[in-house]
Order: structure tokens, then sequence, then C-alpha cells
């Protein structure tokens, strides 16, 4: 089998916080031991509450910022093992979609400079066609040729992300991140960039990781997903699995906070306040102080994330009342049906 | 769907460069561009010395000694009787080429450093910042002077010794504004895009920090011009006879009773100019202010 296409293994990142007078205070463990595989052409999203790691994850998977220790593996390949210089001429391969359309573009370039640099950096067209190119992407995502020789000031939000989508795919990457790639866009415009992305995402193959905290354009769009807290992933599997049969209690308590999602106050309380500092994490199970199924051993213990149908972190998991069963169906889909029958035939069978 | 987005513009129109917005913002600003005005008429006038000043400004005559204003002299003559107009017209050449070159100079040397301690971070930052802070905490004539008397005294030794005591500044707001730029999530894509780090210092992050450099250049440039006249007051920049308002000013002050028309000249021009550069600046800081540039 070939490798997948993105693979972390026990990643780790800790950013040192100081006091005003810059002696160290401890660290905010941003990401924490973190193994991850995303196959090939597939979407994996990864959800949670802001601050849980998220985003600081998806600019690991690219080496945008350095691990602590860990593997990322792209393409079976190390990027820790890359110097610099092979790095760069890696990253044609590995594009990342910003959240604010406002900031991501260099605001002294013109949409064509934008999106012809990746083509330049990386020789990927002759100067004299890369006037064509730069049309023929921008009609890909949807923008006019003609508006070229604007200036990102001169658009709107969701005309820049698309700018932005452009330049990411300029370079022919085969993996994308997207970093809450609509959250920062009007709703009206959410779905058509949703679906521009869905689009793109089938049309050229792509390997896509969505970082988003959107459980509806998740389950859209995304074949697998991660639930993280506190920079740990607590749950990780198919994305019809998780949403039908939520294993850990952090991810119940999640879908329960969606309006429309089906799953009772009964079956998973809401999440009451903020989750705790990431500076001094609770022992044990990171999620026991909000957690209302806690007990000795979660404050004992670090739960490993164990498979059961699909993985999750929870010592309890298999004694929790199933969540799928008070669960009403919704606009979920065939396979979504299929899925369930599977697992609940697998589940009387044993 | 996704083709109707964009209808908004007819066929490859010209967008509006940042830099066209500003300047039509900074000629809304009335004092700015008088200032300008004033600024520019100064530099045709010191390139057009030899052309438009009416006596030789080192031509010393014994019968016209500190004769008052009069019509063939029309800001009067000094003490070895050279007629001052020509004095103050020459003389604009070496307060403005000090300013404007000493300025370049100090950005030439400052803003590379600036970016680099920015942008490399670490102990290069830590050293290049504490050198910086070192320098500053001389004031600034103080700091000139020794460098100036260092070197000996000429007009380029002068220039040479503000360049230098002006670079810190650029130093600073280099570093500042490409820490500043480095947060940004264009810099982070041009970073993702594969950019080497001399493009995202060049490429990048410098054409995004002109506009504070060109505000604080403006005001330096004005600076600078007091610094070269302080100098040459002191004797330290342009020597004698060759005129300048700093050495002129020296000269007037031994006469300050009997001919006052010997320092007000030079004084005013200095005033001047030196107002006209500010306004300059305050005029490019609301043009360029990047608040107004975001959407």
């Amino acid at each position: 089998m070939t490798a997948p296409m993105l693979e972390l293994r026990d990643v780790v990142r800790a950013f040192p916080v100081r006091d005003a007078l810059g002696r160290s205070k401890g660290a905010v463990r941003a990401v924490d031991g973190v193994s991850l595989s995303v196959p090939r052409g597939s979407v994996l999203a990864i959800v949670g509450e802001s601050g849980c790691g998220k985003s600081t994850l998806g600019r690991l998977a690219l080496r945008l910022i350095e691990p602590d220790s860990g593997q990322i593996l792209f393409e079976g390949e190390d990027l820790r093992s890359l110097s610099p210089a092979a790095l760069r001429a890696r990253r044609r391969d590995m594009q990342l979609i910003f959240q604010d359309p406002f900031a991501s573009l260099d605001p002294r370039m013109t949409v064509e400079q934008a999106v012809a640099e990746p083509l330049r950096l990386h020789g990927i067209v002759p100067r004299a066609k890369e006037r064509d190119r730069v049309a023929e992407l921008l009609s890909r995502v949807g923008l006019r040729p003609e508006l070229a020789r604007r200036w990102p000031h001169e658009f709107s939000g969701g005309q820049r992300q698309r700018i932005a989508i452009a330049r990411a795919l300029a370079s022919g990457p085969r993996l994308i991140v997207g970093d809450e790639p609509v959250s920062a866009l009007d709703v009206s415009v959410q779905a058509q960039v949703i679906n521009l992305l869905q689009d793109l995402i089938r049309e050229l193959g792509l390997t896509f990781v969505l970082i988003s905290h959107d459980l509806g354009v998740v389950r859209h769009i995304a074949d697998r997903v991660a639930v993280m807290y506190l920079g740990r992933i607590v749950e990780e599997g198919p994305t019809a699995e998780v949403f039908s049969n939520p294993k850990h209690p952090y991810t119940r308590a999640l879908l329960a906070a969606v309006p429309g999602q089906g799953h009772t106050k009964g079956a998973a309380a809401l999440l009451e306040g903020d989750a705790p500092s990431p500076i001094d994490p609770p022992s044990g199970c990171r999620f026991r102080t909000r957690c209302p199924h806690a007990e000795a051993i979660c404050a004992a213990q670090i739960p490993p994330l164990a498979d059961h149908g699909h993985r999750a972190a929870c010592h309890r998991q298999a004694e929790l009342p199933p969540a799928a069963a008070r669960h009403e169906r919704d606009a979920g889909g065939e396979r979504l049906k299929r899925l369930q029958a599977f697992f609940s035939d697998q589940r009387t069978g044993e | 769907m996704s083709t109707t987005v964009a209808t908004k513009a007819p066929p490859l129109e010209r967008g509006q460069s940042p830099a066209r917005r500003a300047v039509r913002r900074f000629l809304r600003h009335k004092l700015a561009v008088a200032g300008l005005v004033v600024v520019l008429s100064f530099i045709l006038i010191a390139a057009l010395a030899p052309w438009i000043a009416p006596y030789d400004p080192i031509a010393t005559s014994w019968s016209n000694i500190r004769k008052p204003p009069s019509a063939l002299h029309w800001f009067g003559t000094d003490e070895n009787g050279r007629d001052v107009l020509s004095r103050l017209i020459w003389g604009a050449r070496a307060s403005l080429m000090a300013g404007v070159i000493s300025v370049l100079g100090a950005v030439l040397i400052g803003v590379p450093i600036g970016l680099l301690a920015g942008l490399a971070g670490g102990w290069v930052d830590a050293t290049i910042s504490r050198i910086a802070d070192a320098m500053l905490s001389v004031p600034f004539l103080i700091l000139a002077i020794a460098l100036a008397a260092f070197l000996g005294p000429a007009l380029e030794n002068a220039m040479i010794a503000i360049a230098i005591t002006a670079s810190p500044v650029f130093v600073r707001l280099a570093r500042g504004m490409a820490l500043d730029a480095k947060s940004t999530d264009w810099v982070e894509a041009s970073r993702a895009l594969g950019n080497p780090p001399w493009r995202i210092a060049f490429v990048h992050v410098l054409p995004n920090i002109i506009p504070p450099l060109l505000v604080q250049s403006t005001l330096a440039i004005a600076e600078a011009i007091i610094a070269e006249a302080s100098l040459s007051f002191l004797g330290l920049g342009q020597q004698p006879p060759a005129p300048s308002w700093g050495s002129m000013l020296n000269s007037a002050q031994r006469f300050l009773d009997g001919a006052p028309w010997l320092a007000i000249a030079p004084g005013a021009a200095i005033f001047i100019v030196v107002l006209a550069f500010n306004l300059v600046g305050d005029g490019l800081r609301d043009a360029l202010d990047p608040r107004a540039d975001r959407r």
C-alpha cells in the first residue's frame, strides 16, 4: 500500500509563556502528542473549540511551525529531515488557505502578481504563458480573468477568498490545509466557497485537511473527523460514524450544541464554562473537569485513543450509553445509513 | 453559479494601486501640499544656484561690508562684503544635500539591518537592538559632533556623521515594522508558497513598511538639516569660504547688534525648510495611514 498523503506521529509543540520580565512561566502545550493519518484523496476535518490547538496542528502539518518532537510524513517523507531549500521546493505540493481573506493577501500585490508568484517561484510555466495560466486559475475559482490587474482592497471577502484559493492551487499542490476557510465569510457566501472547495477536491483529486469549528460544514464535506480538546485528539473516525455514534463525552457535547443535530440534552449535557488553561491542563483525561461521567480513573490516567469502531480517548467509553440510540435521523445520506446499519449489526453480534 | 460572482468591472480595467490612493489623500491635505511646494522650490533654487544667484557667493568686496538690505543686495552683505542672498542660494545646496543624502545614507544603513533583526529574531535581533539602543541613548547632536570631529571638518564628513547618527532610528523602525509584518497572514502565506527569506524581506515585507519609512525620512531630513547647520555653526561642516546656512549663522553671531540681517536670512531659511519638511511628513503620515489602506 502506498504511504498516506500526510501522516503525523506523536507530534508535540509547546509555546513558552513568559511574564513581563521575560522569565519563563511554563508552556502552552498547544499540540500534545497528536498522531493522524490522512489517506490520499480524502478530506479530514479537525474540529474543536477555539484554542484547542487545531490551527497550530494545521501549520505543524505543513512545517510552517517547527514541532518540538514527533514526525511529519508527507507522502512518506519526513518533512523535518528536509533542508530549508528542499522544504521550500516541496511547498509546491502542499498549500494553506487562511481564515481571513482580508489579511492573507499582500495588499501591495495585484491579483495577477499574487497568483503568479507560486508559478514563478517553482518555475511551473514559462513567463510567456504565465498570464494565460493566471487567467485559467481565476476562472477556475469563479473570478473573471479581467480582474487580474486589480488590488485586493477592491474585492469583497468572498472574492478575496477565491483569489487566495487560486493562489493556493497555482503550484498544483496535492495537499491543501484549509484553516477555517469560510468562517470569516458572510453566511451567504460560505456555501458558495464550500461548494467551490468541494468541486476542486473532487476534480483535482486533492487531499484536504479542513480545520473548522462548523460541524455542519464538516459533515458536508469531510470523509473523516478528528476531534481535538486541549492539544489532544479525543476522537477520530469516519465522519458519518463519529456524527451518528460519538463515543467521547466531549464529542457528544459538541454535537449536542449544534442546533438541529438531534442529540438531546439528556444524552450529553451541554458544556459549561471555558476549557481549562492549557498552561496547566488537568491530569489524566484533560476533559474530566467538564465531563459529566468523570470518575477517579479519569484523573489518574491519560486515556489512550482506543479503537472501538473508531478511535476515542475515554476510559469509560464502553460503559457509556450509546448516543446513537437517541439519534434522530436528518439529512445524512445513504452512506451514513449503511454505516449505521453496519455498526449496529456488529454490536448485536458480539 | 460561480461565474456570476464578479460582474462589476469592465474588461481588464486597471485597479487603483495603494500608492495612487495615497497620492489622492495627500493632495487633499492643503498644508502638506504647501510644504511640498516650498520643498520643491528650495530644491529648484539649489539646483539652479549658478544661474539664479545674483553674485558670486565667495567674491569679497571691501567697499560693501555689512551693508543692510538694499535694491542691489536684497538681503544685505556680510562681514566680507559678500552678497547674503547669493550665499543663501548656494548654501541651500549644502543644506539640502546634507539633509537628503545623509538621510538616504541612514535609510540604506538602517533599514536592511532592521529588517534582518526583525525577521531573523533570536540573538541576531538582540545584538542589533542593543547596539541601536546604545546609539540612541546618546543625544543625537552629541554623537554627530563626536563622529564629525573624529572624521575631520568637511561637509562630506558631516554628512557621514549625520547618516550614522540617524540610522538607529531606522533600524528600530524597520525592525518593529518587520516584526509586525512577520505575524501577518500574508507573510506566512508567502512562506507557505515557498518564498526564500530574502524574497519575503524585500518583496513582501519591505513594500509594506515603506509608508512609515517615508514619513520618518521626511521628518529625519528636517532634523538632518538642523544637524548640518549645527555642525557647520561649530565649524565641523561646510568649510569657509563655501557657504552653508549653519556657517552663515556662525559668522553672523558676532554682528547680531549691528547687522541682524546676517542672522535673520539663514535662520529664516532653515526655519522655513524644516517646517516645510515637517508639514510634508505629517501629510504623508495621514495619506499613508495603513488603516485607510486596509480595505
